[in-house]
């Protein structure tokens, strides 16, 4: 167990002399999901970015003698003009689903970050202090999670107006519990340990050691669940806009778009189908980068490079 | 005589290819009827692996080469597993772990009826508890009957081995396994378990296997040993003559770093009495309230530290002595203002550290730091080491990148870490590496006091005197004041000027190291002494004072003198009055009605 032996090994790599953030993300790059993951994310970015403005399609303008036009290479009457087809009062399915999709994502982002905020917040205060604190706010999560989301979302969206902001706030009121749980377990185990004392005797305050110590450590795997999270806020802002609680039309949301299609969907399965397709492969990219990055994180934290 | 268990040749490796790492490399022995042979290596030297070939328990990846086991002369390797099984019972074995070793869910008793019924189906449920219970009681767990239907939970450490080493013995065996039993336990309790074990093979005809890491502890419980190194035995001799004339390099070495306690001058130099002091305990005391389990309510209190006072002056090696449980790991959080005392006052500097707020209490922060106990759970598993040491100077307000990398190098190079570790991660350390990290994250604040709760006993022995040596370089340099919190006598013996022993919260006994090791004034600073093992002969024999029991719990502390209840020499006085520490000399001290007998008129000191 020389200091020699040490010495020699990593002075052999000349990694070893870059930052663990940088490898960690030199690793991640590397890798072919992450390439992949990012190819399709790039491709959704450029397209809902640029496609609804260059094609100069209003994503509200009907053409009723266009209407339930099938994607391409489909049915008898496709064209070129809608490559994923129309709606029933003839709507160019791609530039909804893009636009939708700029919507939808945004929501779901904003919806997350919301509940990550509330709920890491409070979990953490609640497991690093104890006693009292975590009495009062594990009571008021058990509150929170004795609402059904669904009553909750009626009784603000239906006395307010259900405008993009209110929906995100709703969503994100209604989730956080989770994350305060899941905080509050760990941290409580976390501040128990050596080195979080060892911090308390170098003159950290608990601020201190809760955001320096404590959250770089918990967060990063809170965060790769939490992407998980922006697909499943998307399909609760879809309920929502099912029970006519989400964005009102005719702006298009995933929700609003799959609530339209269901009625068609027997002979025009495309109206629901493509905003899914969208869904997917926006997750799908972000899963493989998150997978990626954490993967990496792992091999170099494990000791791999 | 003839051999009971004789082990032939026998080669192990780690899983079953030609390349595989071989961790028993062609050993031979043989154990005798009543017989207690010792074996002693270093961490990873093959004991565990040695201890479990012998009793047919080695699970893949550990694969036998060759060689054979025979007991009573049959091969117990070429037997069928129901033979096997038979004999499980004339072979038993008790682990390191005792804590781990019972299913928490099942009282004690229950667990060991059911083990002897497994291996013995014809006693009866009746009969096989009748026989637990008798053992409980030879093994001195009092009032076994009411013991027999407790939890494991309930037992303390001490007891949970001696109620193991029922569970091995109450099929009878003829040979017991012992390996490393001693280890998690204090010298006291560890010295009541090798009197235990040497005892058994007198009156239960039973021949001990007793490995161990320390040779000191091997050399207490066996009449010959065996030295290990990386997977051979290296020498056998009777004990007596191996620690007297060792022949192999390897066994010489082991010797030679076995720390000695009486024989020679002590290596600690005198200080000068009068010196600044920089740490002064008041009558310090620390009071928790502990919700009472009974479902109703109520709160009983627990006195874990009581009146403590004392002062460290500059520049000593303080010690603060005890078994698990005294009360040492609450002093530490007391000094290090991670609690505040329940009564009375701690002084730095002239100054109360309760009533340090804001820059004050930062300022103190820098001056007071603390190395923690374990090495693994002490650094935090994701922060690079350079980051790690940054953390503290950050939190005292440096900015200034250059000069925060300067400064964290600096310490990094004379703690012995190389600089190429600055942006690496804890991982890959050794816990020598990982301490020497644990010391420069204390040391990069410039700190004039350093407590070390514990900090070398997650370290081989190698290992410690290099950190020892180091501490006193840095000693020397920085004029640095320690307080070692320790458990380690032989430890406090070869570097700390000045020792408190500590007993259920109180200081019994505080002097500097010559007085303390050689004319102690009190019998549980001689019982601690008697109960350590060593290679030399003991100034303090066992048989006139090595404790019997465990302490009393901190929920209760009797009456009077709290030690009454283990001590050889109680007296009438010792029940109704406690006693005080007493000036023996200008700076030693001791709490004994013995001491204030002989020095009259008894008066309370003021050290």
């Amino acid at each position: 167990m020389s200091i020699m032996s040490i010495t020699s090994s990593h002075s052999s790599t000349p990694l070893a002399s870059r930052s663990l953030a940088r490898r960690v993300f030199d690793r991640a790059v590397a890798s072919p999901g992450f390439r992949v993951g990012a190819a399709i994310f790039l491709a959704l970015v450029l397209a809902t970015a640029l496609y609804p403005e260059l094609s100069a399609i209003d994503p509200t303008k009907m053409d009723v003698k266009a209407r339930l036009l099938p994607p391409l290479f489909t049915g008898t009457n496709w064209n070129w003009g809608h490559p994923l087809g129309t709606d029933q009062i003839g709507r160019d399915m791609l530039v909804r689903s893009l636009v939708g999709l700029r919507y939808s994502f945004l929501i779901g982002m904003a919806s997350v970050i919301v509940m990550l905020i509330v709920g890491c917040a409070l979990g953490t205060v609640a497991g690093y202090f104890g006693g009292r604190t975590d009495a009062v706010i594990m009571r008021l999560t058990d509150a929170q999670l004795s609402i059904p989301m669904i009553i909750l979302a009626i009784a603000v969206l239906g006395v307010s107006r259900p405008t993009i902001p209110a929906i995100v706030l709703v969503l994100g009121i209604s989730n956080w519990p989770v994350y305060a749980r899941m905080m509050r377990s760990v941290v409580m185990t976390e501040r128990q340990r050596e080195f979080v004392r060892a911090a308390k005797i170098g003159g950290s305050t608990d601020l201190r050691i809760i955001v320096t110590l404590l959250l770089p450590l918990l967060l990063p795997s809170v965060l790769f669940s939490s992407v998980l999270d922006v697909a499943r806020m998307m399909i609760f802002e879809s309920t929502l806009g099912f029970l006519g609680l989400g964005v009102q039309p005719p702006t298009p949301t995933f929700g609003n778009i799959i609530a339209d299609g269901r009625k068609y969907l027997l002979n025009a399965w495309w109206i629901a189908t493509m905003p899914g397709l969208f869904l997917g492969l926006t997750l799908t990219s972000i899963n493989l980068m998150g997978a990626a990055l954490e993967r990496a994180r792992d091999t170099v934290h494990a000791g791999g490079e | 005589m003839a051999a009971l268990l004789e082990l032939r040749n026998m080669t192990v490796a780690l899983g079953r290819s030609e390349t595989a790492k071989v961790i028993l490399d062609d050993v031979s022995f043989s154990l005798a009827p009543k017989e207690i042979v010792g074996v002693v290596g270093a961490s990873a030297s093959g004991k565990t692996v040695l201890s479990r070939a012998a009793v047919n328990w080695l699970e893949p990846p550990l694969t036998r080469r060759s060689g054979t086991v025979l007991f009573e002369g049959r091969d117990i390797y070429a037997m069928k597993e129901a033979d096997m099984r038979a004999l499980r019972q004339r072979v038993s074995y008790v682990g390191a772990n005792p804590m781990g070793a019972l299913d928490p869910t099942l009282p004690v008793g229950a667990q060991i009826v059911e083990k002897m019924r497994a291996v013995m189906p014809d006693v009866s449920r009746r009969q096989a508890e009748d026989r637990v219970i008798a053992l409980l009681d030879a093994v001195r767990i009092p009032s076994a009957r009411n013991r027999f239907h407790d939890y494991p939970s309930q037992f303390s450490g001490g007891m949970m081995q001696r109620a193991l080493i029922v569970d091995a013995l109450v099929t009878n065996p003829a040979v017991l396994v012992a390996d490393n039993v001693t280890q998690p336990l204090d010298v006291t309790v560890a010295a009541q378990v090798i009197r235990l074990i040497k005892e058994l093979t007198d009156q239960f005809d039973t021949a001990v296997l007793f490995i161990s890491s320390s040779l000191p502890m091997v050399r207490e419980a066996s009449s010959r040993t065996l030295v290990i190194d990386r997977g051979r035995i290296v020498e056998e001799q009777a004990t007596e003559a191996l620690v007297a004339s060792p022949i192999h390099p390897y066994t010489r070495e082991l010797v030679a770093q076995t720390p000695q306690i009486w024989r020679g001058a002590g290596a600690v130099p005198a200080l000068p009495a009068e010196r600044e002091v920089v740490l002064s305990l008041r009558d310090a005391s620390q009071t928790y309230r502990v919700k009472k389990r009974n479902g109703i309510g109520g709160v009983n209190l627990v006195r874990a530290v009581r009146n403590v006072t004392f002062d460290v002056r500059r520049g000593d090696s303080f010690a603060i002595v005890g078994e698990s449980g005294c009360g040492k790991s609450t002093l530490m959080r007391l000094l290090s203002r991670l609690e505040l005392p329940s009564a009375g006052q701690i002084l730095c500097e002239g100054k109360d550290i309760a009533t340090l707020r804001g820059r004050d209490l930062l300022a103190f922060r820098a001056r007071l730091q603390l190395v923690l106990q374990d090495p693994f759970g002490s650094l935090p598993p994701r922060t690079s080491i350079g980051r790690m040491l940054e953390e503290p100077l950050r939190t005292h307000g440096w900015r200034d990148k250059e000069k925060l990398r300067a400064r964290v190098l600096k310490v990094m190079l004379e703690v012995g870490l190389a600089a190429e570790l600055y942006n690496e991660l804890p991982l890959g350390l050794s816990a020598g590496q990982r301490q020497r990290v644990n010391v420069a994250r204390a040391l990069v604040l410039e700190p004039t006091i350093l407590i070390m709760d514990e900090t070398l006993s997650a370290l081989d022995q190698a290992e410690q005197f290099k950190l020892l040596d180091l501490f006193q370089a840095l000693q020397k340099e920085y004029n640095l004041t320690y307080i070692f919190i320790s458990h380690d006598l032989a430890m406090v013996r070869k570097v700390c000027n000045r020792v408190a022993v500590m007993y259920l919260g109180e200081v019994f006994e505080l002097a500097d190291n010559q007085r303390l090791f050689f004319d102690p004034g009190h019998p549980y600073t001689m019982a601690l002494l008697s109960a350590m093992p060593t290679l030399e002969e003991k100034r303090y024999k066992p048989e006139d004072c090595l404790l019997e029991g465990e302490p009393p719990s901190p929920l209760s502390i009797p009456a009077g003198c709290s030690f009454k209840s283990r001590c050889p020499r109680a007296m009438e006085i010792c029940n109704g009055e406690q006693p005080f520490l007493t000036v023996r000399d200008e700076q030693d001290f001791a709490a004994c009605h013995l001491v204030a007998r002989t020095m009259s008129p008894a008066e309370r000191a003021s050290p």
